[in-house]
């Protein structure tokens, strides 16, 4: 007779399968992901804090207690690169979202034939390479020998300065940014769309809805949570905007397309001026801050 | 919430520059915090090394140089001549191209010089900020020999890289002398005698009647000033009256009755006509050169390469001469910019690198080669007892463009403060010149602004 397979191999009571590690394996788990978030995002977030309250004279660091933040209020290219980012979000952004609604709409309707090649080909932009789409796009643009301006001149209009004049500028900026994200947030929207109940359409259609109607009153309300997302993704990546203005304008001409992110680094990278830099770091911070819980308020759910 | 889900993603991207990458990274922004971080770069001046006492093997060793497009070629052609005396050094010139070498470097120095080359070329635009800001990051040459060659280069030049006299920062290569480079041949057709021309004043009279004449604008600006080097002309004017944007003590003096005179000079061409505009920097500056849009490229002694290279068919049409005078029997000799060899404070091969920089700069036969090679005239005074410096030039009608510009370089010349906070006076020049060029500002008043916006930004004292 062999004797009974020993206890360990017995399954245990939930209750004793708690060893010494049994209340530890949890933060055990979580740990690389801390120690990774804290080397990386937390050390930096506090470096950087301490930095805008420092200032660089002669190679050493000097505390100046808020002085960067005081230089910050009457700094005039602070506060065009306010307005521009500002113009920024209130012209494009908005745009771009309903673009993205009418195309998530579309790309949902049963009359489209071959969607998924349509829903691939609006997403494909967004995973371009930032400064290779930048890049493109300066060269399309190139008001010499740009394609854009070729095909102008062929039916006879004059050639456009896209990039050396503020207006055009701004507005070959916005194009730029609406190409590159329009496919991601119609995406996102047309994910919610798909969770909209149809027999809500149906009820509407019953109730004597158009097409109108059964978009303003059971479409629309269904997207809300998307809306409220991709506006406030849209806001952030806006007032964090720094690849495209860096690679098609570099902030010009005469700042008409300087945004937060290039001013903040041309004060680290031009200037050297890290101090000042951070400073306004944080100061985005806060405005992002702040504009996230107004929209939250304004799009979220009421209670 | 993280980077990657954002609308736009400030994350992972494929980022052209080095020095952009840094700068990029910290613009990844956090979700919802948003938040923009400097990636730790401390700025602190920890930059390793130090550039106390020299590091490795004068005779052996890998090294690496970094520099831009045409120096970088001419440094790559002069390696089969290097190594002949240095067999056992291995030298590797990478162009990185300008202006992304500037990121590049100050994204290396910001990290303590990680990543940095051996060998660095740095405009003498840069060098004191470099210097300044990042204590260390570049080796003192002193230690290494440098101090023997301070008598070598032109007036002026060593002071530069060696401003307290002990610590040597790095060694002048080029000396470029302000010029004028004109299309001789459209100036005949409007009646125009180049050579007479004594002020700008009446240059610009001059090129009242080429436009009439020709239709070819007097010369081009970077009107919304899409490159820093849009203030180019307007700082040439500055330094034909020995003015600039610091004084030596490092006070502002962007206002100056030198620097308004110098602004309304390039408001009365423009209120004229007679600017073209280069919007979009040096690829609209080479067209407008091929296309001939402009008569006078108001341009350094190394620009005449360039034009030699870009319209080889319009030998004997050029000439050129040093810039009229600001006023009346003023000087017409100014020395625009220079720029260096620097080692890194970081680099194991310090010793090794100077060998190279000693042989590239001190050695009379390297700068010729590399004059012949480009037309980038050096700082190097010996390099200029070569013939080919003092023959005739069959593309600029048979002048003897290199005495031209070796008498502008032995001119008594006054030293450029360029500061640690030269970028910056850079952007609010280049803006004000903008307002003047395409909404017809007053000169003085947007010079005004500009000064006092410099001294708040940088604590420096205005002289007015």
């Amino acid at each position: 007779m062999t004797p009974s397979a020993p206890a360990a191999a017995a399954p245990r009571p939930a209750a004793r399968r708690r060893g010494r590690w049994g209340t530890a394996a949890p933060y055990l788990f979580v740990l690389p992901a801390v120690l990774l978030f804290a080397a990386f995002k937390l050390y930096p977030i506090g470096w950087s804090f301490l930095l805008s309250l420092h200032r660089t004279v002669g190679g050493t660091e000097t505390f100046v207690g808020a002085d960067n933040y005081a230089r910050l209020a009457d700094d005039p290219l602070f506060w065009t690169a306010l307005r521009n980012t500002g113009v920024i979000l209130v012209v494009q952004v908005p745009l771009m979202l309903a673009l993205a609604t009418g195309l998530a709409v579309a790309l949902d309707s049963t009359l489209l034939r071959g969607r998924p090649v349509f829903r691939l080909g609006f997403f494909l932009p967004m995973v371009t390479g930032l400064v290779a789409y930048g890049i493109v796009f300066s060269v399309l643009l190139n008001e010499e020998y740009g394609l854009v301006n070729w095909l102008f001149g062929l039916v006879g209009i004059d050639p456009v300065p896209w990039l050396t004049e503020g207006l055009w500028a701004r507005i070959s900026l916005g194009l730029a940014l609406t190409w590159h994200y329009t496919g991601y947030n119609a995406v996102i929207l047309l994910a919610r769309l798909q969770t909209i109940p149809a027999e809500l359409y149906d009820a509407a259609a019953v109730d004597g809805a158009g097409a109108l109607n059964a978009f303003r009153h059971v479409t629309l309300p269904g997207l809300r949570p998307a809306l409220l997302l991709t506006t406030v993704l849209s806001t952030i990546g806006t007032l964090q905007l720094f690849d495209e203005p860096y690679v098609l304008t570099g902030g010009g001409p005469d700042n008409a397309t300087l945004t937060i992110g290039v001013y903040l680094y041309q004060n680290a990278f031009k200037y050297f001026d890290f101090g000042y830099a951070s400073a306004v770091a944080y100061a985005l911070t806060v405005l992002v801050g702040v504009l996230g819980l107004i929209q939250f308020r304004l799009l979220g759910e009421k209670s | 919430m993280t980077d990657q889900q954002s609308g736009r993603q400030p994350g992972r991207r494929q980022v052209l520059r080095g020095g952009s990458a840094l700068a990029a990274a910290g613009l990844g922004g956090l979700g919802l915090t948003g938040l923009t971080t400097l990636t730790g770069c401390s700025g602190s001046g920890d930059t390793g090394a130090g550039g106390s006492g020299a590091a490795g093997d004068p005779r052996k060793g890998k090294i690496t140089v970094w520099s831009w497009q045409g120096p970088a070629e001419q440094l790559k052609a002069l390696i089969p001549e290097f190594n002949k005396t240095y067999p056992d050094i291995q030298v590797t010139v990478e162009d990185i191209g300008n202006p992304a070498i500037w990121d590049k470097i100050t994204a290396g120095l910001a990290a303590g010089g990680q990543g940095l080359a051996d060998v660095l070329h740095i405009g003498v635009d840069y060098l004191p900020g470099y210097v300044e800001r990042f204590p260390g990051g570049l080796a003192d040459l002193a230690p290494l020999g440098a101090p023997a060659h301070k008598d070598a280069f032109a007036s002026g030049l060593w002071q530069t890289v060696s401003p307290d006299g002990k610590r040597v920062n790095a060694l002048p290569w080029e000396a470029n002398s302000a010029g004028f480079y004109y299309r001789a041949d459209l100036f005949e057709k409007a009646g125009v005698d180049v050579g007479a021309l004594q002020t700008w004043d009446e240059t610009i009279e001059a090129g009242k009647r080429l436009k009439a004449r020709t239709g070819v604008h007097l010369l081009g600006i970077d009107k919304p000033a899409s490159q820093p080097d849009a203030a180019n002309f307007f700082q040439m004017l500055l330094q034909l009256q020995g003015a600039f944007y610091f004084d030596l003590e490092g006070r502002i003096t962007l206002d100056s009755p030198e620097a308004v005179r110098a602004m309304t000079l390039i408001k009365t061409m423009n209120d004229a006509g007679l600017v073209s505009n280069l919007a979009g920097g040096w690829n609209a500056l080479m067209s407008s050169l091929k296309r001939g849009t402009a008569a006078v490229l108001p341009w350094p002694t190394w620009f005449g390469g360039i034009i030699e290279e870009q319209v080889p068919g319009e030998a004997g049409k050029w000439k050129v001469r040093l810039p009229p005078a600001v006023r009346r029997g003023g000087p017409t000799a100014a020395t625009v910019n220079s720029t260096h060899l620097a080692i890194a404070g970081s680099s194991k091969q310090q010793a090794a690198a100077w060998s190279f920089v000693e042989f590239a700069l001190t050695r009379p036969a390297s700068q010729v080669r590399i004059y012949r090679g480009k037309g980038i005239a050096p700082a190097l005074l010996k390099a200029y007892d070569d013939s080919v410096f003092h023959e005739p030039s069959a593309f600029f009608s048979g002048q003897r463009k290199g005495e031209i510009f070796l008498d502008a370089l032995k001119a008594p010349g006054s030293a450029v403060n360029y500061t640690a906070d030269y970028a910056r006076a850079l952007k609010l020049v280049t803006d004000a010149q903008s307002k003047v060029l395409l909404k017809g500002a007053d000169p003085a008043k947007v010079l005004g602004e500009a000064a006092s916006e410099l001294a708040r930004q940088t604590g420096r004292k205005n002289v007015r």
